[in-house]
């Protein structure tokens, strides 16, 4: 128990702490950092990479012809308007598919499986309207001032009279690396907006399930106090977390780094103060080198995300699952040996366990009450996809799992050590070549190789040992793309 | 001497210049000009940075925006037996209220994307056409109504139904008359609905108009037989098919039936050495006709006499004597020989809408002993029952304010009545109009109440195509928009509140589960459904009696003359657009006329002697009577003084956005006796000033008079099975190389087509476009000869131009073992797999086109513009048919790419069916059966002319078609060892 409060206290609230940051992985990192950009559809790397490239683009054009610079940034302008243009509906290859195209203009028909359509981002708006207006009242009735106080309230950075822990320190506010089993505020937030504050409080007072009545013990807060709470976290409901501000930390290293560059360049063309040239020189290496390599490290990570670990609307723990409770992969994903895709469980599914399990020893029962929510209200959950294909990829999960005979973690990883999931390997081209080079096909336990004459004579005269993926065409462009 | 080979008239002069020395002094200068032109446009270098720049930048930006976060969302409660990813098949039934078709339906995550033919089917057998191929394009149609509207403004149904209702009531109580106009209705329980709604309302009629009429076949038999019906033809059981203007293998009644029918019996392989001969007799050059081992060019006014002439020759063959007529412009002296030698194993049919013409056909068919063995009265065929008396006596009505209410259901006669005019003006002096259409058209503009009916995809139906033939359609979609079917609201408005789901199976448990012998009605229903099918085996009553004096009598009453010498208009329809119902659809807008190549356009066949006497030339305006402008197209083989237009054209708004395609030729057809006449007779041409540009499919793809499609004659055949072939020999002695001959181990895909099967009907062409999302380019493209089909179906003429023969040869990729285009891709993005393909990485292709330069079939299509929607540049666009709009990017193939602008593309053999069925076979643990991988093509072949296999295995099908000493390949004696073999056409003609 003590453990438990110790680790909760350390992740209270990561975006303040600064010392945390360092054990974060790097792609979270990049998320922390621009959380709403991530959303709506923008990487980080391949802004920085643009970035780049225009200042590139632009300087070459600039000392080339001064009047092209205008026309540049115009082209560039209209380039970035095109950011918000859907990714291509047809080559998916997603768990489901659902036209809706009962609209009367019939232009709002969509397949939503790509969910590549970003909901549309209200939050900074709001937040402006609602700085400059300060003692208004919101939607719900409350003033701005009882919303700020509930949220110190949250914080713990009100002083009150008992010795409790503040609410961050079990619900965060901004989401966490490690599984925080406890619900985030916007969870609660969420669910409560709809409710009242009596039922909110009861929640609070006099929980009802286990876990939560044991830590929520002893609580002895205002009505006063409560009710500010109710306010911040419908405010929150609605505007979502505030974004974190963005550090930009390698791109000022890589614009210092084009600083001696030039200065080196000076140096040894100009300037030349120091006595020993190779000294600009090495370092003009040196830095340049380094300038190159981090280019091309952003530039190979493009369109890739090994490590991509996002957020999920549940905290669906697989470590509990198929760690803990050994349940079988393909009891959930139960057309990976029949389809291309796996499939991510109906959710009636879920429920062949939960409609019996309805607490979680860690999690309480808010996180399973949200499936039994979705069943019971018709709407399916929508899980973060987090490995994810290019459109002109065809990958089977049948072919590698079924006829390949192949083990899940073989490249997902040890799902089943992860509370949440993460993309172990960075499914790039070479990565599965690779694999298509070395690894065996199920040559003779499967009768389908019969064609394969002239392997079953080699193998009997001990020619080769083994058939690869490779020798029967895996390597081929059309086994894939097409 | 050598015959010669041209694709089009202009191939012929072309040809005629190239042998006379004169240097080509034009040619030189356009090149020197091309040079002058290049250089004053004064590519700069600041131009070079611009455009580098922004290339740059832009693709960085396009890069960047790479990685939304994208949801994975589940089903809640899955459905049984729908696998994410999978595609499911559904049997269902195609009915237009013109052609019929049993189908599957592929649906893919909810979605239909293709239509295959169910093989199950005693009537298409499998097959399909362009027609039904392309009908899954109309489910994603943004011109259909949305929803229920009163005046044009939406309506809710509810609101919809109590106001048509309160009406129908007042109307019942005066015993007024309300009037259902639909087109020929097949389905028994959509029969049983309108009569529900008749019985409802005392008074009222159902009438059935049809566009395409078969009137006159009816009412010949209602004359022979005492009943009009159409009887079950089958050019199987035909030795010999003798047709006058019937189009059989492109639109005439059962195109997909008679197709399959007629290929089966020209086959000439697993042993076969018969096939059947066929004799046809027409004013334009039709799909049908130029198939034909012999062709005869008549005037569409002319047909009664030469059918009158050959009645009387095979009478005089049969020892009696008839009446005398004027001599025919043929001499059918010898045709009537051959008939009367083939007699019950022979087929005489005409297109023609003319009492007496068919009082004619019939007399022969029964001269002939043909009833009964080629010709079943006791089956009959469903199609067509529409009188168009009734229709005419309706406007009638209908002018005189007899008519209170009309309910017009799958017709649109705004547009295609002859007296359009008429009818849309009579409209005004009807208190109630309601239209229950699909498609936004011409007639709904004129109605109150527009209730719009499912798209067939989105319904339950049934239909009775034939006597006891029964077939059932499923939805495979939820409605899109907020339609409802029309038998519902038929049914509703009678007072039954029912959804025609459960109406169907009432209606099928109490007339049809009872002949069937099933012990349970569900089994029953389930296993039919599952089937799409149901065969009872029950015939019409009794046979019915061939009344000769009835026929002898008419015919004497017939006046038959040698007619006059003026100009004949011919109408037809044909295998794409057909009678304008999917105006539509870009995908038979863009499917090439199997004669002229034209796509996008109607126009005036004329032939090439009237064109000189009146300086015609391609493209040239002229004016028939009042019709036109209209572009005129120089057609071998038109007889002299017929003139083709084709029907289903001029729709407005349909096909382009905001526009028409074509001009509407239904205002000139005129009615002879109360019946149709799809031919107009003493019409006058006038040339006006201006051209105006077709888009043709024609001779950019000119092969330059090599020996490309190899034919001989039966005789020769079967005298040398590898005659008209017997260049192979010479050519495979020369194939030698420094090179040793790759070996495929595991699989070598290969394909073979039956020159002597394949009709060029294009079902594979639309097939392909839906199997792999072949982009729809329009009209100002395929102008610069940028059209993407993968398979094209090339025909040549040959001989005479005034009375051409005509050969045609599909080609798609030949997947060349030794691939001329592999060789010079400097990014090495085509490539050979280890399985004989010719693959092609369209993310590795950076557009050089040198592989489309180097390639000697010009199979390799290149993406001049975004087409579909798949770049996330808008500027690279190019959307001519709204192809690239969310809706109508439903129907793509999520299994195949959907190519973005600047890449080359070609026939892949359908890869992703080939890896999905070998992907079943090695779960199944097996190893892949011959005939198992079927690529679309093949498989919506009516004729059965692809064969697709494995060549590595000698026992397959393609193997023994391989070797077949009919077998030839492409342009062989370059040495590229293609994968695509064709067996020789063999030509049944007696010379």
């Amino acid at each position: 128990m003590e453990n438990h409060k110790v680790k909760n206290l350390l992740i209270l609230d990561e975006s303040q702490n600064p010392r945390f940051e360092k054990k974060l992985t790097k792609a979270y990192r990049m998320k922390l950092k621009f959380p709403v950009l991530r959303k709506s559809g923008f990487s980080p790397k391949g802004f920085l990479f643009v970035f780049l490239m225009s200042i590139f683009v632009f300087s070459a054009a600039a000392s080339a012809e001064p009047q092209v610079q205008q026309s540049e940034q115009d082209s560039a302008n209209t380039a970035a308007v095109k950011l918000s243009s859907p990714t291509d509906t047809a080559s998916t290859q997603s768990d489901s598919v659902v036209a809706k195209a009962v609209d009367e203009t019939g232009a709002e028909t969509q397949v939503d499986s790509t969910g590549s359509a970003a909901k549309p981002d209200t939050v900074s708006n709001e937040t402006a309207s609602a700085k400059s207006k300060p003692v208004e009242e919101d939607k719900f009735g409350h003033y701005r001032n009882d919303i700020k106080r509930g949220e110190r309230f949250f914080r713990g950075l009100l002083p009150h009279n008992n010795e409790q822990t503040s609410c961050v320190s079990c619900h965060n506010i901004t989401r966490s690396d490690t599984l925080n089993w406890n619900p985030s505020a916007k969870d609660i937030a969420n669910k409560y907006i709809e409710k009242s504050f009596a039922e909110f409080k009861a929640v609070v007072m006099e929980p009802s399930g286990g876990k939560m009545a044991e830590v929520h013990k002893d609580y002895n807060f205002e009505d006063a106090d409560l009710k500010t709470v109710k306010a911040y976290l419908d405010d929150l409901s609605m505007r979502g977390p505030a974004p974190v501000k963005p550090t930009i930390d390698r791109l000022l290293l890589f614009l210092f780094l084009g600083l001696i560059v030039t200065w080196a360049l000076l140096e040894m063309i100009f300037f030349r103060k120091i006595k020993y040239k190779a000294v600009p020189l090495i370092i003009f290496l040196g830095v340049f080198g380094y300038q190159v390599k981090m280019l091309y490290e952003e530039g190979v990570s493009l369109g890739r995300s090994q490590n991509y670990e996002p957020e999920q609307p549940i905290k669906f723990s697989h470590k509990v699952h198929a760690g803990q409770n050994k349940i079988d992969c393909k009891y959930c994903h139960f057309t990976v040996e029949q389809s291309k895709s796996a499939g991510i469980p109906p959710t009636d599914l879920c429920l062949n366990c939960h409609s019996l399990v309805r607490e979680g020893t860690r999690s309480g029962k808010f996180e399973i009450a949200k499936v039994i929510d979705a069943t019971e209200n018709g709407v399916p959950v929508e899980w973060v996809r987090i490995h994810n294909l290019p459109d002109h990829v065809f990958f089977s999960h049948a072919q590698h799992v079924n006829a390949g005979k192949l083990d899940c973690v073989e490249c997902h990883g040890e799902i089943a050590e992860m509370d949440v999931v993460r993309q172990v390997e960075d499914l790039s081209m070479g990565w599965c070549l690779e694999c298509h080079r070395t690894k065996e096909v199920q040559f003779v336990d499967n009768n389908f190789y019969e064609s394969y004459d002239e392997f079953h004579e080699q193998i009997k005269k001990g020619e080769i040992d083994k058939v690869t993926v490779e020798m029967v065409g895996g390597t081929d462009c059309m086994k894939c793309h097409y | 001497m050598k015959e010669q080979y041209y694709k089009s008239l202009d191939d012929l002069i072309y040809d005629a210049r190239q042998a006379s020395s004169e240097p080509d002094a034009g040619d030189r200068k356009s090149i020197l000009q091309m040079k002058q032109e290049a250089k004053s446009t004064g590519n700069s270098r600041r131009d070079f940075l611009k455009l580098f720049g922004f290339s740059v930048a832009s693709a960085a930006i396009a890069v960047s925006c790479k990685q939304p976060v994208e949801k994975a969302i589940p089903f809640l409660i899955r459905p049984e037996k729908i696998i994410p990813g999978e595609a499911s098949y559904f049997a269902s039934t195609y009915f237009d209220g013109i052609d019929y078709c049993s189908i599957l339906v592929k649906v893919r995550d909810g979605r239909p994307i293709k239509i295959e033919g169910n093989t199950m089917s005693s009537v298409t057998m499998g097959g399909t056409n362009a027609r039904t191929q392309a009908s899954v394009l109309g489910l994603y149609d943004n011109k259909r109504h949305k929803n229920p509207t009163y005046e044009g403004k939406k309506i809710s149904w509810d609101e919809a139904d109590d106001k048509i209702m309160l009406f129908l009531d007042e109307v019942k109580k005066r015993q007024g008359k309300v009037v259902i106009l639909s087109s020929t209705i097949i389905s028994p329980s959509t029969k049983a609905a309108i009569q529900e709604f008749l019985d409802a309302h005392p008074g009222s009629e159902h009438i059935q108009y049809d566009v395409l009429s078969a009137s006159g076949i009816l009412k010949a038999n209602e004359k022979t037989f005492g009943k009009g019906f159409i009887p079950a033809y089958d050019f199987s059981k035909a030795e010999l098919i003798v047709g006058f203007d019937a189009d059989f293998l492109g639109t005439w009644l059962s195109p997909v039936e008679y197709t399959k029918q007629y290929a089966k019996n020209r086959k000439l392989v697993d042993g076969e050495r018969s096939m059947s001969r066929h004799i046809h007799f027409e004013g334009g050059m039709s799909l049908t006709g130029s198939n034909a081992d012999e062709r005869y060019q008549i005037r569409p006014s002319q047909e009664k006499l030469v059918l009158a002439n050959l009645y009387q020759e095979l009478l005089s063959l049969n020892g009696q004597s008839g009446s005398s007529v004027p001599s025919s412009p043929v001499d059918v002296k010898k045709i009537a020989g051959e008939l009367s030698s083939k007699k019950g194993k022979s087929l005489v049919v005409s297109g023609s809408n003319d009492v007496e013409n068919q009082l004619l056909v019939n007399a022969i068919n029964h001269l002939l002993q043909n009833y009964g063995s080629t010709i079943q009265t006791d089956i009959h065929l469903k199609l067509r029952q529409g009188m168009d008396e009734d229709m005419d006596r309706l406007v009638g009505e209908m002018e005189s304010g007899q008519v209170e209410g009309l309910i017009l259901y799958d017709v649109n006669p705004a547009f295609d009545y002859p007296e359009a005019d008429r009818f849309v003006s009579a409209l005004k002096n009807i208190d109630l109009k309601i239209a229950m259409p699909i498609l936004g058209e011409e007639t709904s503009e004129h109605v109150h109440y527009v209730c719009p009916d499912h798209h067939y995809l989105e319904a339950w139906n049934d239909a009775e195509v034939k006597t006891g033939i029964y077939s059932l359609a499923q939805p495979t979609i939820r409605p899109i928009f907020k339609t409802r079917a029309a038998q519902e609201s038929l049914l509703k408005w009678a007072g039954n509140p029912v959804d025609y789901h459960t109406y169907i199976r009432k209606n099928w448990e109490e007339n049809l589960f009872a002949g069937s012998g099933e012990t349970s009605f569900d089994d029953f229903w389930n296993s039919k459904l599952h089937d799409g099918i149901y065969e009872s085996g029950q015939l019409e009553n009794g046979m019915l009696e061939f009344d000769a004096g009835a026929v002898d009598s008419a015919l004497a009453q017939a006046k038959i003359t040698s007619g006059d010498d003026s100009l004949e208009l011919s109408f037809y329809t044909n295998i794409s657009v057909g009678s304008g119902k999917q105006a539509n659809n870009p995908w038979l807008q863009e499917l090439p006329d199997p004669v002229t190549k034209v796509c996008w356009d109607n126009y005036a066949a004329v032939s090439p002697k009237l064109a000189e006497e009146l300086e015609l030339e391609d493209e040239q305006l002229v004016k028939i009577n009042d019709f036109g402008p209209i572009p005129v197209i120089v057609q071998p083989g038109q007889e002299y003084k017929t003139i083709s237009v084709a029907l289903g054209y001029g729709r407005l708004n349909m096909g382009i956005p905001d526009g028409t395609v074509g001009k509407n030729a239904f205002p000139l057809i005129q009615s002879s006796n109360g019946i149709k006449q799809y031919h107009l007779p003493q019409v006058t041409i006038e040339k006006l000033d201006g051209a105006y540009q077709l888009a043709r499919t024609q001779s950019h793809h000119s092969m330059e008079g090599r020996n490309l499609v190899r034919e001989t004659t039966l005789e020769d055949y079967l005298a040398n099975p590898a005659s008209g072939n017997e260049m192979r020999e010479t050519i495979k002695a020369h194939m030698k190389s420094l090179y040793a001959q790759r070996k495929f181990e595991g699989f070598h895909w290969g394909m073979a087509i039956d020159l002597n099967s394949c009709t060029g009907c294009n079902a594979c062409v639309v097939a392909c476009s839906a199997e792999n999302n072949v982009p729809v380019v329009g009209k100002e493209q395929v102008i610069k000869a940028r059209e993407m089909h993968w398979i094209r179906i090339d025909r040549y003429y040959k001989g005479d131009p005034d009375n051409p023969e005509l050969v045609r040869q599909p080609v798609m990729c030949q997947h060349c073992d030794n691939a001329p285009c592999e060789n010079v891709c400097p990014v090495a993005a085509t490539t050979h797999s280890n399985e004989g393909i010719n693959q092609m990485a369209y993310n590795r292709c950076i557009g050089t086109r040198y592989c489309n330069n180097n390639c000697p079939y010009k199979v390799r299509r290149f993406n001049f513009f975004d087409y579909t929607g798949a770049d996330s540049m808008p500027g690279n666009r190019k959307d001519p048919a709204e192809m690239t709009t969310d809706l109508r990017r439903l129907v793509l193939n999520p299994d195949v790419t959907v190519r973005a602008k600047g890449v080359i593309e070609k026939c892949s053999f359908c890869i992703q069916r080939i890896q999905e069925k070998k992907l079943v076979a090695k779960n199944e643990n097996r190893q892949l059966q011959d005939g198992e991988v079927v690529p679309a093509c093949a498989q919506s072949c009516p004729a059965d002319a692809i064969v697709f296999g494995d060549l590595n295995n000698e026992e397959s099908r393609i193997s023994k078609f391989f070797a077949d000493e009919r077998n030839y390949h492409l342009l062989e004696e370059l040495h590229t060892l293609p994968s695509v073999g064709y067996l020789t056409k063999v030509k049944n003609k007696t010379i």
